[in-house]
């Protein structure tokens, strides 16, 4: 078994109706493992389900609103602290979704507060939060030069009252990756939601999360992330995303990008590479038990990720430090 | 959304799911902010002597906006 | 999964799934008087994973995850089976729990009306529960005790009751072998037996009832009892619950009238049999 069960009850709903217990059991315990769970109970909504399965989907709905009021609580505190610096604060991801009402944002699990700040704010940005309460949350020397350096963001921090972490990124992809979005025009055309905060253009929007599911991760969680690539879609200008996706470098992984989430979400009309169809199978790797199979499949997307942001030498380097610590691909 | 225990007051507050342990003067600052009109510290002070002895009016005036403060930071109230 | 079992336990169902036969194998008999699950639909999925596929035979390792799991969890001998099988249940509770407000806590009814005992791990709040069992009170659990979010009502959570080092001996003196589960030494908290609760605790396991006292116990300390004032008890209330933030407003609104409805006492403890006359004169005042 795959997760296509998953992916089908995603797409259409109204199979679930036919579904035995065992299926459901598997049903519900990947998409619990995808963090789908939550956008799986709004798609099912009122339709007929089995008594003990009702429960579970009510919870999860009821988690999903307490996520959303909670991140957007962190972004109206982010916004309140940075207020000061007068500098276009963008908000990313789940909370984006979440604060603007978007389809993609409906039931989404949100974990961190992902904001997008001009990167010669960063300082000023790290002074004002620290002086609202954020911490550090890695001391390790090395993990912490390599996020300056390398990475897209500030080390994670976290409130020191409200345990809710923040990322805070200059750039949509590592400065050691090979395609480089332009982070500076993304801010410049975001859409202002509220006295303060913004959102990326629907077409940036698309950009970003394919940035985020193809040319950064090893694809954990990518079922998700091509759900949000899917919804995002639909609001996105075809014609304008084309020449916004070339003017970031990535117009092979938007189209990608689309060919999957049409495969799996939507009517299935696209043909497939066999690239396209490796990287699907990658994405459907998990069983009924909620567990992920094909472990020498995982282990080559965890190198390629690594290898998609790092030249060669640096990731030997990287890998190894990373490795005498205890770190390894789960 | 509050409660009255018998030693403190408990705040529920919806937006942040937090929820706060608070003694006087706290819950009484907050009601005279009820009507979410915005207040000045001495706004706030004048409608607390109406209604309670606080001694020497300059005295108190320092309290009452430390304790503006602290809840504008604790986003129980924000600051217009 | 291989070996597998679905256990249901008051309100919850799990679906646990093993590399290994043997913690199945102490499951279905200690939870034989377990009414089966209605439609066979769990709640939540526990699995025992072998740490890595060669630590399956060798120095065998259990990964104890499922629905909701800890990255940093540390694995377990296969000797200890049952233990993680019964981790990984409380951990499904802990973290994913919404239909109740959950309180780290042991329960017992009588006359219709329930004592809740919380205290850190070696209070006795377990050891004491236990006891009470099977001296006419009701067990309705020793680990959580779920707080009905609309009318307040206790409601019991029988999972097997896990007595820690002294204890064991104590309750195995009075306790037929049969519901005593096998000895597990040398565990992360020391020797640890698992007693599986009455057959008639268990049928009752889905009857809830209001709460009538608090109880914050205390071993080993000279015998004294004192009132815990409510602000105290709301605090520590919310610290001894793993979902009080998750439920959000319902969680407040069941808390706050758990504090203001339900006198809390401390009680300090020498001995078992102190504290279970204590108990029993304090249950008599409060009638």
């Amino acid at each position: 078994m795959n997760a296509r069960l998953l992916v089908r009850a995603l797409r259409d709903p109204g199979t679930v109706a036919q579904f035995g217990a065992g299926q459901w059991n598997a049903l519900i315990a990947m998409a619990r493992a995808e963090r789908l769970i939550g956008t799986l109970a709004l798609r099912i909504g009122d339709r007929p389900v089995p008594d003990a399965a009702r429960p579970i989907l009510a919870d999860a709905r009821l988690d999903a609103e307490r996520e959303a009021r909670q991140a957007l609580w962190e972004a109206d505190r982010a916004e309140a602290a940075l207020k000061p610096l007068g500098v276009r604060v963008v908000l990313l991801k789940g909370t984006a979704y979440a604060a603007a009402g978007l389809k993609a944002g409906e039931g989404r699990f949100i974990g961190d507060l992902d904001i997008l700040v001009p990167r010669d704010c960063m300082e000023a940005v790290e002074k004002h939060l620290m002086l609202a309460g954020w911490e550090w949350v890695k001391s390790d020397s090395y993990d912490d030069a390599y996020y300056r350096q390398w990475m897209h963001e500030l080390p994670p921090m976290i409130h020191q009252e409200r345990d809710r972490m923040i990322d805070v990124h200059h750039t949509i992809l590592p400065l050691t990756a090979r395609q480089r979005p332009d982070a500076g025009a993304m801010i410049a055309d975001a859409i202002s939601i509220t006295d303060g905060l913004h959102i990326l253009s629907p077409e940036d929007r698309v950009c970003h999360a394919v940035a985020h599911l193809l040319a950064d991760g090893d694809l954990a969680g990518g079922l998700r992330n091509l759900w949000d690539v899917h919804c995002l879609l639909a609001e996105a200008d075809p014609a304008a995303l084309e020449a916004r996706a070339a003017r970031h470098g990535l117009s092979p992984h938007v189209r990608q990008a689309r060919r999957m989430a049409d495969a799996l979400y939507g009517a299935g009309r696209e043909r497939l590479t066999l690239w396209d169809r490796i990287v699907l199978a990658r994405l459907l790797a998990r069983n009924g038990w909620g567990k992920e199979t094909r472990k020498g499949l995982r282990f080559a997307f965890y190198l390629r990720s690594h290898w998609l942001r790092m030249p060669p030498t640096m990731l030997a380097r990287h890998l190894f430090t990373k490795w005498r610590k205890g770190h390894r691909p789960a | 959304m509050s409660h009255i225990l018998d030693d403190m007051v408990l705040l529920y507050h919806r937006s942040s799911g937090q929820t706060h342990m608070v003694i006087s003067p706290v819950p009484e600052i907050l009601e005279t902010l009820e009507d979410g009109q915005p207040a000045s510290a001495r706004d706030v002070l004048q409608r607390l002597l109406r209604r309670y002895d606080l001694g020497p009016a300059d005295a108190a005036l320092p309290e009452v906006a430390a304790q503006l403060t602290n809840l504008a930071a604790l986003g129980l109230i924000r600051t217009a | 999964m291989k070996h597998r079992i679905t256990l249901r336990i008051g309100p919850a169902t799990f679906r646990m799934g093993s590399a290994w036969p043997g913690p199945i194998r102490s499951l279905e008999r200690l939870y034989a008087d377990y009414p089966a699950p209605a439609d066979g639909i769990a709640d939540f999925t526990v699995r025992l994973e072998p740490v890595s596929l060669l630590r399956r035979w060798l120095r065998p390792s259990i990964f104890i995850t499922g629905d909701h799991g800890l990255a940093d969890a540390a694995p377990m001998s296969l000797a200890h089976g049952l233990l993680a099988a019964e981790m990984g249940m409380n951990l499904q509770m802990a973290l994913g729990w919404r239909r109740h407000l959950l309180l780290h806590a042991s329960s017992v009814e009588k006359d219709g009306r329930v004592l809740v005992m919380t205290g850190e791990s070696g209070s006795g709040k377990s050891t004491l529960a236990a006891q009470l069992g099977e001296r006419g009170w009701r067990l309705m659990g020793d680990e959580f005790a779920l707080l009905d979010l609309e009318t307040g009502t206790v409601l019991p959570f029988p999972r097997l009751v896990s007595l820690k080092n002294r204890a064991i001996d104590v309750i195995v003196a009075e306790v037929p072998a049969a519901r005593m589960g096998p000895l597990l030494a040398g565990t992360a908290k020391g020797d640890i037996r698992h007693l599986a609760p009455r057959a008639d605790a268990v049928a009752r396991m889905d009857e809830g009832a209001p709460p009538a006292l608090l109880l914050f116990p205390r071993f080993g300390h000279a015998p004294a009892i004192r009132p815990v004032g409510q602000g105290e008890t709301f605090m520590r209330l919310t610290q001894a619950s793993t979902n009080y933030v998750a439920l959000g407003e319902p969680g407040f609104a069941a808390l706050t009238r758990f504090v203001t409805q339900v006198p809390a006492l401390a009680m300090d403890f020498p001995s078992g049999e102190e504290a279970i006359a204590m108990v029993e004169r304090l249950w008599e005042q409060q009638r």
